[in-house]
């Protein structure tokens, strides 16, 4: 790891005054950190955003939705008896997420920010694709682990679990940077890099996220989050699947379903929702809105079993809502 | 001098049968007739060193720090296969703090590992040595072998074992990359293969297990001018200490090896490898000391691991009996000169009347393998026993019932000699009542969730354990009536110190704690390094006989001081005594102002004639998902016959400790390499996946727990291995009785559970 | 306007086992780095230095973390634990009490982790249970495979304090 200067500003405006060029924001450092160590991130500069109180914790406020501040430690997300109460799907996606020592030392803003797991990226030897190099080693290597749609130069897969809960429960991002704030919708926070876009977010240089904000109608949903991973903990998603809906008289209406490690971002498909609108989330409507989401599935050669995990994983985080 | 004798020795290590010259002296002792527990023999003892361990102040070699010490670093090849045609050195050599750098243009000649040079002049691996450097911290270190620039002319590679046994693998090696690696025979396997009722022809494949220990291999070598001390990760400081002098053309005396903790050891850590060499060499140059740890990529680059296998069995059923049994067998051995030959269970487990085997060792452009806890025996033990199962099913018979007709014979069919003890059997028994195998159900069970399906599965396991000569102890009684036990054996987390701390007392009628044991120091005579299971059944009953001997001493001295013959006298609990009367050693002692008592011993040779083996099976219950392919390992019963337990919560440990990381082999662990770049894309702890708590089942430990009086006069044997042979099987069995799917590729990941799940339409 | 530090070796004070240490050392030092370098407290391992292992888990203000991931700097004006500062005047902390106890090890390369890992849930949880431990140690690993004792340990740790 090289060289590099160090603060740890108490306002926002001051930290977003040292974000130049060359710096980068610290929070929990659980991925930053690797990601220097392999020489895959080179700051001059480390800004430590822990010393600013502002953008911690997690508020509830009556018709207003829910906000969390980006600093707020992924263990009390989880622990939450706001969110626990009115957003279970939110603590349900992190308690299969990393360690708890990774819970207590990452944020909700390094959760989303976090960078893709795939071992030719991971791997400072291999100038792949995403590193500015000529392709993705994936395509015709070692791929089990790799995305099944959604990809063009680049075959990573989105590794956050926090993520799909949240854009299934429509969240939305405020970010800040010297120049001002904006608010997008998280789902558009994400991109699968191709063709000049050699990265996985739409954050700008010297962007910040400050807050994550659920709306009051969000809240109003039913909501699940299930898992597959290799092993019974500690594992990056092979497969996972939030899904959300409106549950009443035994039907199902305004239904969010987004999956996670199976393609570059978190995998939303809303024709597969509005398939659902309206059933009673029985097999054959899940399995139709499964196949719906999968339909341009092009697995390579060892990840086709993700396509047959999928399916059933979004039949049961589907069904599931209606128990 | 009188009773010296100079014997040959058969004894077994790994799989191999290996004779060695032994010099005894004196009789042994009779071993215990019923083995009942004794004052600390059979008795749960915490280790004598836990303190140490839990506080964080056991030592381990990554914690030496040493005034002046210099920081090792090595450049390893990027590519998997090239010759060096050049290396510039002068940035390297620039960066203030750099001390040295050595590569194969200005190394001294040196032999290691049947090799003539330390950095080859083609790099095989990705991984393989290019350069070292010495610098006053770590971080200059790495950053100086960033600056070695190596002009590399690239050359055609083969990382995967079938790849390299195809017609169209580069050569690796000039006479081809295949090489017999064993053979075996017994009967006609084609006439009985012919003649049968069933037969069954089948393919297993077995991944390249990493071993991962906690702590990486490393050294911290220290030069002194005449003498060279090293401590070491290690699980033999001897084994260390003549290959370092080997290479080094030192005298033994020249070379000392200290391990009094270290980071877990599974088969990777029985001698240096290069790092030693290189720290010893630097250390040796600039007359400073040289730690050289490798970080856990390098590690698992170049450190050893468990070859994967590619196995082909053939058996066959006649009324109602394995009549024949053929296993070929594949390895990729890397850049290793050896195959873990993976036949050795079919060769010996069974009674079965024909059976031939056949071992290839493939060589790969891939980091040697070494052996790693039950090499070969893992691999073969999980393709033997999930085909015995198999065969079962073929021949409508219950597979428990069918291994216990072929598990009878008291002879070892190899060798034709009658084991010094066997209790397979009792092992079946004990097992099948703990799992439940009564309720065993052919079509396996419904399971406690929708889309789950429970089942039952066993396998068995042979392995040696019986350890041998030579193993020397030495005992002396300090002035305050305590003793301190010194032996050349290091502890490589088993409690090997504790075991042997309880043997030492119980025969000298002290507490446990009035025992000081000293180990992991090549100060002391030899002591065996610790693989192959032997370490306890070799030190310990040399540890008897040491203490035996200063008893006796000790009866004498006390009698005269006490003015009582020593017929009259005995030791308890640390006091003599006598009629009526008893006085703490602590008293006696000072009384013999600095006179002191010494007793020896020696490890005695093994019984000619006799097979010693250890024998245990493990019964698994499973439940399998057959939507999502995910295997829920429910418990795991583990039933051994190993010979007397010394200490029943040390040795429960080791049985646990082998299953949770069989659970790894069986479930999760695989080394993935990419074939176009050779590299290892999980030489880490993220993606290659060992088993967390979470994983972990319940696991039921049971002993026969009866001594093998004729291996020993411990009567115990080793423990180390035979727990991490059975489980991947008897999961796999599990997995195939719950759901009809038979995977034959371990581990059993959610891909290859789904795909054969797939084929059985088991959904 | 807070100024940047660094990069080269700059002055900390560390607050490890309720003492305030001074040590000098640039920003990019891991805690784990200062810890057993300048500080000399060995007993916090190195395995992976990349957070998928566990061995080197301190306390930060209660809260087990890895201190590999954790910047020495990024630690000034927290409370950091280590497995040197558990036990008092020779005698060992009910959890490492446990642990010696159970066998809740083998090699110990992991042990003072795991023993952080449990100390931190008993403090919070001091009725914990044995799911709750499992739970709590899952971010530690121990290649040994000394799991169920450790488990064992933590809970027979957690009903003498009850």
């Amino acid at each position: 790891m090289s060289l590099f200067a160090y603060a740890r500003p108490k306002a926002l405006g001051e930290a977003l005054k040292l974000l130049k060029n060359g710096t980068i924001a610290l929070a929990g450092g659980t991925d930053l950190i690797t990601l220097m160590r392999h020489g895959l991130a080179e700051p001059d500069a480390l800004v430590d955003l822990t010393g600013i109180e502002g953008l911690r914790g997690i508020t509830r406020e009556k018709g207003r939705g829910i906000r969390i501040g980006a600093l707020t430690a992924l263990s009390d997300v989880e622990a939450s008896a706001d969110l626990l109460r009115s957003l279970p799907i939110v603590p349900e996606s992190l308690r299969d997420a990393a360690t708890p020592q990774i819970r207590n030392m990452g944020t909700v803003g390094g959760n989303l920010l976090q960078r893709n797991r795939c071992w030719y990226f991971r791997d400072e030897g291999v100038q792949c694709w995403l590193k500015g190099g000529k392709r993705c080693f994936a395509v015709d290597g070692e791929n089990r682990y790799h995305a099944v749609i959604g990809a063009h130069e680049c075959w990573i897969v989105s590794p956050s679990d926090l993520a799909p809960a949240l854009i299934a429960s429509d969240a939305e991002v405020e970010l800040a940077s010297s120049l001002g704030r904006r608010r997008i919708p998280l789902a558009g926070f994400y991109v699968a890099p191709s063709g000049k876009q050699r990265k996985e977010h739409a954050i700008r240089r010297g962007e910040l996220i400050t807050t994550v904000r659920i709306p009051e109608k969000a809240l109003e949903r039913k909501g699940t989050y299930v898992k597959a991973m290799e092993r019974k903990a500690w594992s990056f998603a092979i497969v996972s699947v939030a899904a959300a809906a409106r549950v009443r008289d035994g039907k199902a209406s305004d239904v969010r379903l987004v999956l996670g490690g199976i393609a570059p971002i978190p995998w939303r498909v809303p024709a597969a929702e509005r398939v659902l609108d309206g059933t009673s989330l029985d097999d054959n409507a899940c399995l139709a809105a499964a196949d719906v989401v999968l339909k341009d599935a092009t697995p390579l050669r060892d990840n086709g079993y993700k396509v047959t995990l999928a399916r059933e994983l979004v039949r049961r985080a589907l069904r599931s809502l209606m128990s | 001098m009188p009773g010296l004798r100079v014997l040959k020795s058969r004894d077994e290590f790994e799989g191999e049968i290996y004779t060695s010259t032994v010099i005894v002296e004196g009789d042994d002792l009779p071993a215990s007739r019923d083995g009942a527990p004794t004052a600390e023999i059979g008795r749960a003892r915490p280790r004598v060193d836990g303190r140490n361990r839990v506080t964080g102040r056991a030592m381990y070699t990554q914690d030496v720090r040493l005034p002046g010490m210099l920081h090792a670093a090595i450049l390893r090849s990027p590519v998997p296969r090239a010759r060096v045609r050049a290396i510039d050195t002068k940035k390297a050599e620039a960066l203030p703090g750099v001390r040295a750098v050595l590569h194969r243009f200005n190394a001294p000649e040196i032999e290691f590992r049947g090799e003539k040079t330390l950095f080859r002049d083609e790099v095989k691996f990705v991984g393989d040595e290019v350069a070292a450097v010495a610098a006053d911290d770590s971080q200059v270190a790495q950053q100086a072998i960033a600056l070695i620039e190596v002009d590399y002319e690239i050359l055609p590679h083969v990382v995967d074992l079938e790849e390299a046994i195809g017609p169209k693998a580069p050569k690796i090696d000039p006479d081809g990359n295949v090489h017999d690696a064993g053979e075996y025979k017994r009967g006609d396997f084609r006439k009985a293969f012919k003649d049968a009722d069933v037969t069954i022809d089948v393919t297993y494949r077995t991944s390249t297990q990493m071993h991962n220990a906690l702590e990486t291999h490393g050294a911290v070598a220290s030069w002194d001018g005449d003498r060279l001390t090293v401590w070491e990760s290690t699980q033999a400081v001897f084994g260390v200490r003549n290959m370092l002098k080997d290479a080094l053309k030192l005298q033994p005396t020249q070379v000392r090896v200290i391990c009094e903790y270290m980071g877990g050891g599974f088969g990777a850590k029985l001698g240096t490898y290069k790092y030693g060499v290189i720290a010893s060499l630097l250390s040796m140059r600039l007359g400073r000391p040289v730690r050289c740890v490798l970080t856990r990529r390098e590690e698992n680059l170049a450190a050893g691991n468990r070859s994967a296998t590619l196995q082909k069995l053939k058996l066959a059923g006649k009324d109602g009996r394995i009549v024949a049994l053929e296993h070929e067998s594949w390895s990729n051995s890397g850049q290793g000169r050896w195959a873990a030959n993976p036949t050795g269970p079919s060769n010996t487990l069974y009674d079965i009347a024909n059976v031939s085997s056949t071992a290839h060792r493939v060589t790969t452009n891939a980091g040697a393998l070494s052996a790693f806890r039950a090499p070969g025996y893992v691999e073969g033990t999980f393709a033997l026993e999930s085909a015995v199962d198999e065969l079962a099913v073929a021949m409508k018979v219950d597979p428990l019932t069918l291994r216990k007709r072929h598990a009878r014979s008291v002879t070892d069919p190899r060798t034709d000699n009658r084991y010094s003890l066997k209790r397979l059997l009792e092992c079946y028994a004990i097992g099948a009542h703990e799992i439940g195998w009564s309720k065993r159900r052919n079509a396996g069970m419904r399971g406690s969730q929708p889309h789950r399906r429970r089942g039952l599965g066993m396998a068995t396991q042979i392995w040696g354990g019986g350890g041998g000569p030579p193993a020397y102890a030495t005992v002396h009684i300090e002035t305050d009536g305590t003793a301190v036990l010194r032996v050349g054996v290091q502890d490589i987390g088993t409690g090997t110190r504790t075991a042997i701390a309880q043997v030492c007392a119980d025969e000298l009628g002290l507490q446990l704690d009035q025992v000081t044991v000293r180990l992991g120091d090549t100060d002391a005579p030899y002591g065996p390094g610790s693989g192959g299971s032997v370490t306890l059944a070799s030190i310990g009953p040399a540890v008897r006989i040491a203490a035996s001997e200063v008893r006796e001493k000790l009866l004498v001295a006390a009698g005269g001081i006490l003015e009582m013959p020593a017929s009259e006298l005995r030791i308890e609990r640390g006091s003599i005594v006598s009629k009526g009367a008893r006085t703490p050693l602590k008293e006696v002692m000072p009384k013999l102002d600095n006179s002191t008592i010494i007793g020896t011993g020696i490890r005695h040779p093994n019984p000619d004639k006799l097979a010693i083996k250890t024998f245990g099976a493990h019964f698994a219950q499973v439940e399998v998902d057959v939507r999502t392919g995910e295997i829920f390992v429910e418990k795991v019963v583990a039933v051994h016959d190993v010979g007397r337990i010394v200490n029943p919560l040390t040795a429960a440990s080791q049985v646990q400790g082998g299953i949770v990381q069989a659970l790894g082999f069986a479930l999760t662990e695989e080394r993935v390499v990419d074939r176009g770049l050779g590299r290892v894309m999980n030489a880490n702890l993220e993606w290659y996946e060992i088993p967390t708590s979470m994983d972990v089942p319940e696991i039921v430990v049971r002993f026969v727990d009866v001594p093998d009086r004729k291996a020993n006069n411990l009567g115990a044997k080793g423990l180390g291995e035979p727990p991490i042979i059975p489980t991947a099987a008897a999961v796999a069995n599990a997995v195939a009785n719950a759901t009809g799917a038979r995977v034959r590729h371990a581990p059993m990941t959610r891909a290859r559970v789904l795909e054969a799940l797939a084929m059985v339409g088991a959904s | 306007m807070t100024s940047l530090r660094g990069p080269n070796a700059v002055d900390l004070t560390l607050n490890v086992n309720g003492h305030d240490r001074s040590v000098h050392v640039p920003p990019r030092f891991s805690l784990l780095d200062t810890l057993r370098g300048p500080l000399g407290l060995t007993g916090t391992k190195l395995v992976c230095d990349e957070g998928d292992c566990g061995a080197c888990t301190v306390l930060i203000d209660d809260r087990p973390v890895y201190s590999c991931l954790t910047l020495a700097i990024a630690a000034e004006g927290r409370r950091v634990e280590t497995i040197e500062g558990l036990s008092q005047d020779g005698t060992l902390h009910p959890v490492q009490e446990a642990f010696v106890e159970h066998d809740a090890y083998q090699c110990g390369f992991c042990t003072p982790g795991q023993v952080m890992s449990v100390v931190s849930l008993l403090r919070a949880k001091p009725d914990a249970r044995e799911d709750d431990v499992r739970r709590a140690v899952s971010g530690n690993l121990c290649r040994c495979g000394a799991y169920p004792n450790i488990v064992a340990a933590g809970v027979a740790a957690a009903k003498k304090k009850r």
